[in-house]
């Protein structure tokens, strides 16, 4: 995801070189898979980074349509890229008061300012006919610090290495079959629609807003800290499959988490070594100008309630999802839709069994006071754009669950809580370049962590989180 | 209107000068780019312009049984960039950037024999009003008739494309860039400058059934 920043440290002045160094380039200065292939982003995005059926080929093909940045005859293209946003967040209401303390306290620490949220440095290119993938190295200048003040830290963002082939039977007017490999750190990065959630919408967000606590596994609780291996194939262009195997990103695939917090309890995810399956199953059919796919996805996580021990049981969350898209590509008319369901069943084998022997859960927690839960995540959103430069997006997002004090708290009642938040996002986008977007954020919740109204037992309403956000997006 | 004539007769003289010399054998290296070629129009070309050269997407042309002068050349000036539409230069730019002359003359063979596409039924009044421009023109407005250079049966002739099966939104677009001098066509310009947006849709009606 690209809002989704590590942790670690980066030089500012280096991203500012080589975001110069791309502004300087001439009418190719583009990110570098499109300097591979000589098209404009257009032909691969929607509006980056919603793929059209185009991308989605490329993607699946393992990025290798177009040139090596490096023949015989020397350099064809820089095989990098840089990305930059700066931002501007307005809370609603920003003063909330501290549980602890019962002091008030900002809930945006730069509300109302202009900030230079972070960038990334992509390592992106077609290595063969059969290989290729992209590398993401981000910089988070907004990131929370032990102290709880903002700083600068980075490490690695998501990444994606394929090899891909093709097999056509004699005669055969198109690929019968588009078969690959992906390594990747992040479970749905490597999926090619864009109702998944490692590249689902909202597809950057303010870094400084307050947002819901809860999420299911699969979006985005293992991203940057976990390692995948696993094949798919695409038949036809018509019915698409993949198994995944992941496992934490530790030992020789330690780089693909680099830049997180591993010392620290909770700081990252531990998985038990391979046995967390992935899997995907999509029926996609082109017809005119449209586009549609109805899918499935899921995933089994078996992790550790804590990451500094490995000795123990594990938790299991089964998530199961259904997602749908469907896209009308026309110049200058383009319409796309999305949505997702996540079904989330978490068994705290480990955690709660913890509890009932010895009186306590394992490591820093939250510990689940139930032996089950479920967590039930829904996303829906349409956009429309016109010649690609004027778009407008509408969404509507829910989260609901189980209660369980041990994981949400309770309310002034003593009731457990739920991790319930429903709400809204309009977002308007303006593309005076294919490189530059500059957009309007208004996110709105009907409910926050479980309730509408005073959801944090000190008065706070959902509402008090409604968010604009005003954003400048660059990539060259 | 002379110049016109004699632009178009030019056109047809250099289709066929460039036909007849293009003709190529049956070397072992012809079969090679021959094959070369096949396999670049299944593995990439389809993406958009769908197997056999029969798009879905009316955004990307029809290649089927098109003239094979007429896409060697539109490959030229794809690789040189001098077709300077919007989805040329976004798509087309890019691919045919790395297409040598073997490569364009294997692919312009391979999809000039390709079966055509089937017409595709539309209004019957709107399809009559292009049948009679596309036959017989606006003489008094000085556009002559399409079947003209188009063939009869819009099949194309020489180096003219054919236009039969075509998408219609595809050919009023590009009716739209010729007489808009974003695409540069002098002869095709003369032609279509003073034609109609009404026209430009009958007449693409028309071309699409066939």
């Amino acid at each position: 995801m690209f809002g989704r920043l590590a942790t670690g440290t980066f030089g500012v002045s280096a991203l500012a070189i080589l975001l110069t160094a791309g502004l300087a380039d001439n009418a190719n200065a583009v990110p570098s898979f499109a300097r591979q292939t000589g098209q404009e982003c257009i032909a691969c995005h929607v509006s980056f980074p919603e793929l059209t059926p185009y991308g989605r080929y490329f993607k699946l093909t393992g990025y290798t349509i177009g040139k090596t940045f490096i023949t015989s005859e020397g350099f064809n293209y820089v095989p990098m890229a840089v990305m930059a946003q700066a931002s501007v967040t307005n809370t609603k209401n920003n003063h909330a008061t501290d549980s602890e303390s019962g002091d008030t306290i900002a809930v945006n620490q730069r509300n109302n300012s202009a900030v230079f949220s972070g960038g990334s440095l992509f390592l992106a290119t077609k290595v063969n006919d059969y290989v290729g993938g992209f590398i993401q190295w981000s910089y988070d200048n907004l990131a929370t610090t032990a102290d709880g003040t903002l700083g600068g830290h980075s490490g690695l963002d998501n990444t994606d290495l394929r090899a891909a082939g093709k097999y056509s039977s004699p005669g055969a007017a198109e690929p019968d079959l588009i078969y690959g490999l992906t390594l990747n750190n992040n479970p749905t990065v490597q999926d090619p629609w864009n109702s998944t959630p490692a590249f689902g919408f909202p597809y950057t967000s303010s870094p400084l807003a307050q947002t819901p606590a809860a999420a299911t596994q699969i979006d985005g609780g293992l991203g940057q800290q976990v390692a995948g291996v696993g094949g798919y194939l695409w038949w036809k262009k018509m019915v698409y499959g993949e198994l995944s195997f992941y496992r934490t990103a530790d030992g020789a695939f330690s780089v693909l988490r680099a830049g997180q917090d591993t010392h620290t309890d909770g700081g990252v995810a531990a998985v038990q070594n391979w046995n967390n399956p992935y899997w995907r199953f999509a029926l996609s059919h082109d017809w005119g100008p449209n586009s549609a796919m109805i899918g499935t996805y899921g995933m089994i996580v078996n992790r550790y309630p804590s990451n500094l021990d490995t000795s123990t049981a594990t938790d299991r969350y089964r998530d199961i999802a259904v997602d749908a898209q469907y896209q009308y590509i026309t110049d200058p008319h383009t319409f796309t839709a999305q949505a997702t369901y996540i079904d989330e069943r978490q068994s705290y084998n480990a955690s709660y069994s913890a509890v009932q022997e010895t009186g306590q859960g394992i490591g820093a927690g939250p510990t689940p006071e139930n032996p089950t839960d479920t967590l039930k995540t829904f996303k829906l959103k349409g956009t429309y754009y016109y010649e690609r430069k004027y778009g407008g997006t509408l969404a509507y997002f829910s989260t609901t669950g189980s209660a369980d004090a041990g994981l949400y708290g309770t309310d002034a009642a003593g009731n457990a809580r739920t991790p319930n938040s429903t709400g809204y996002i309009v977002e308007l986008d303006y593309l005076p370049i294919q490189n530059v977007r500059l957009m309007f954020q208004y996110t709105g919740y009907n409910k926050f962590d479980g309730a509408k109204n005073n959801y944090d037992g000190n008065g706070r309403n959902a509402s008090d989180n409604n968010t604009a956000f005003f954003n400048v997006w660059v990539a060259f | 209107m002379m110049h016109i004539w004699m632009g178009m007769i030019g056109v047809v003289l250099t289709g066929a000068i460039t036909t007849a010399g293009a003709q190529v054998g049956t070397t072992a290296a012809d079969l090679e780019h021959q094959k070369a070629g096949e396999q670049k129009a299944v593995n990439l070309c389809s993406t958009c312009h769908g197997p056999r050269g029969i798009s879905t997407s009316p955004e990307f042309p029809i290649l089927a049984a098109q003239r094979r002068g007429y896409l060697e050349s539109q490959l030229e000036a794809f690789r040189a960039k001098t077709r300077e539409e919007k989805i040329a230069h976004d798509f087309m730019w890019g691919i045919a950037g790395d297409l040598d002359d073997h490569m364009i003359d294997s692919i312009s063979r391979y999809y000039a024999a390709q079966p055509p596409a089937p017409g595709k039924p539309g209004d019957p009044t709107l399809i009559a009003k292009g049948r009679q421009l596309f036959e017989q023109g606006v003489p008094d407005r000085s556009i002559p008739a399409c079947a003209t250079c188009h063939g009869e049966d819009a099949a194309g002739v020489a180096d003219f494309p054919r236009l039969a099966g075509q998408h219609a939104r595809y050919v009023v677009k590009q009716i739209e860039y010729i007489q808009s001098l974003v695409r540069k066509a002098p002869v095709m310009h003369g032609i279509v400058k003073d034609m109609t947006p009404a026209e430009m849709q009958a007449v693409a009606a028309y071309v699409q059934s066939k």
